[in-house]
């Protein structure tokens, strides 16, 4: 009997313990609720969310694919990053030193409204005239009488290379870390054993540096899908774009920031906490072995 | 003997870093089938001839033959060489995100292009031959460092090498786990492979070794008979060397 007392005694003092550092998660679950009963009963809030929430399809779409490019961008400028080639060191090291450099903002409108159309003009008098008007979306029929234009191109992609870029940059930092927190023991016993460079790469050096560096992907993704807001000073039409017209049009900016708010912090917070949880299980499974 | 050696080291130099010389125009010539242990100071120069064998390292000056290919000339294909010579290191360097099985069986898949189930036979062989059969699908990290050493030893084997080296396989291990490297190691010597082993185990070199080779800052100082190193050193450094270690 006293024994059952006192280890359902240490059951609540173990999960007290490892609730009481959750405290604002609940905190901020109550809130959630809150502005979710707010949503379903008030007609301004319901108002703002059905016009707001039109854009969050773009909004995940720009931050999924940057991610995507960047992943690839940011890989292959960390091999340039660790290469002993001078050349593409300083390539990769220009490039990276100079995404880094510029504040998002300025390299989002330098792509769109610079960029992007300088790109689009040399497409409109290649060759691939026609094929890239028809992947926009042009009538087959009429693309041999037209020329592409900066407003064929969907939004999205308009600056969707300030963000890949960008990330990228970020990113082969990230991968660069990654590598080299590897010991060298481990290209050596990869190469005594006949392997090449770019096996020991892939077999060994990699798999190990790519699950170190997952907890720091994931947070980069949570950043991103933040960052995608300033793609509203260029007319995307994501969620930040349709919350400054839905606000400014009805002045409803209470209405339409907290639902705003409501949404981003709804997806970050998710995702921090698997991120969090990826780093708790790396660790614990390093101690382990 | 008369045969020509399976590892022909001539006049090999090495600096790093524009002073630090690392090997003075040493030469070292190995037979098949012979076991040559290299003893000498920490800092004399030892792993930087074992890794220019298998051209972890490459040699300044000087010329380098492994089983009669010309190891400093440029179009060598390095890969092919390293794979018919075995290296095990101090500090084991086994695969952590693979198990003890998968660390044996990678290299003859990758370089060997062995298919999978010849892969994993051959694996399986060879950690039975170095007694940890049944650690097959454990992690490294859950392995003594014992047990690490004889999986990398058998991973190193599954190569089918010609050439075995070693850079103090034992030094990393506790005292009570020594025995049982040695022991696979002498094994080893025992069926004729060609080693070069690195250490300061009296005992092995005693059992296995054809030859030890004294070196002392970078040089080679005295190439002799196991029994007449501990019989008769010629040099003043190695019988100082000898008091300390003995
Ligand atoms: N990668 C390296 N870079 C610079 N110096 C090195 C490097 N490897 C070895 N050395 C130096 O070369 C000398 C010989 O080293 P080493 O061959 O490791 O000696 P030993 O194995 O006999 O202890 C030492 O002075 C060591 O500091
Ligand atoms: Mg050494």
């Amino acid at each position: 009997m006293v024994s059952s007392e006192r280890s359902s005694n240490q059951l609540i003092k173990q999960i007290g313990q490892r609730f009481s550092r959750r405290g604002w998660l609940l905190a901020f679950f109550l809130l959630d609720l809150l502005i979710i009963y707010g949503i379903f009963n008030n007609d301004k809030l319901i108002d703002a969310w059905n016009f707001v929430i039109r854009g969050i399809g773009v909004t995940i779409q720009i931050t999924i694919w940057a991610f995507v490019f960047a992943l690839i961008i940011g890989l292959i400028t960390a091999f340039g990053r660790i290469s002993k080639n001078v050349l593409i060191y300083n390539v990769a090291t220009f490039y990276v030193e100079i995404f880094r450099g510029l504040p998002l903002l300025v390299i989002i409108l330098i792509f769109a409204f610079v960029v992007t159309p300088a790109i689009v003009d040399w497409i409109a008098q290649s060759p691939f005239d026609d094929v890239v008007q028809v992947i926009f979306g042009a009538n087959p029929e009429t693309i041999s009488t037209t020329a592409l234009r900066t407003r064929d191109i969907d939004s999205v992609w308009r600056i969707m290379l300030a963000f890949a870029l960008t990330y990228g940059a970020f990113m082969s930092e990230v991968f660069r870390a990654g590598i080299e927190s590897i010991g060298h023991g481990q290209m050596e016993a990869a190469r005594s054993l006949g392997m090449t460079y770019v096996q020991a790469m892939r077999f060994i050096i990699l798999p190990q540096a790519v699950r170190n560096v997952l907890p720091a992907l994931a947070n980069n993704f949570v950043f991103l899908l933040k960052d995608t807001s300033l793609a509203s000073v260029v007319a995307v039409p994501e969620i930040s774009q349709l919350t400054r017209q839905y606000s400014s049009n009805n002045f409803r900016y209470p209405e339409g920031l907290l639902v705003l708010s409501f949404i981003y912090a709804n997806l970050t917070i998710v995702l921090s906490t698997i991120a969090n949880y990826l780093e708790i299980s790396l660790q614990a499974e390093k101690r382990e072995g | 003997m008369d045969k020509s050696p399976i590892i022909s080291m001539k006049n090999i130099s090495k600096t790093f870093g524009g002073f630090v010389q690392a090997l003075r125009n040493v030469s070292l010539d190995v037979y098949a089938g012979e076991v040559v242990v290299i003893i000498g100071p920490s800092g004399s120069g030892k792993s930087t001839l074992l890794r220019c064998i298998n051209h972890l390292e490459t040699a300044d000056t000087g010329e380098i033959w492994v089983d009669g290919i010309h190891l400093t000339h440029k179009s060598t294909d390095i890969n092919k060489i390293r794979a018919e010579v075995g290296m095990v290191f101090q500090q084991f360097n086994l695969f952590p995100h693979k198990t003890a099985l998968e660390n044996v069986m990678l290299a003859q898949q990758v370089v060997r292009k062995r298919d999978r189930s010849e892969a994993e036979r051959v694996a399986r062989i060879q950690l039975e031959k170095v007694g940890i059969p049944e650690k097959a699908d454990v992690y490294p990290a859950k392995l003594s460092g014992g047990q690490q050493q004889r999986v990398a030893i058998a991973r190193a084997l599954a190569m089918n090498p010609k050439i075995m080296l070693f850079d103090e396989p034992t030094s990393a291990l506790d005292p009570e786990m020594i025995k049982e490297v040695l022991d696979v190691m002498l094994d080893l010597a025992k069926e004729g492979m060609t080693m070069v082993v690195v250490t300061h185990e009296m005992g092995f070199a005693r059992a296995a070794a054809d030859r030890v080779v004294f070196m002392d800052e970078g040089r080679k100082i005295e190439e002799t008979t196991p029994v007449a190193l501990f019989e008769n050193p010629e040099h003043e450094r190695l019988k100082l060397f000898l008091s300390k270690i003995l």
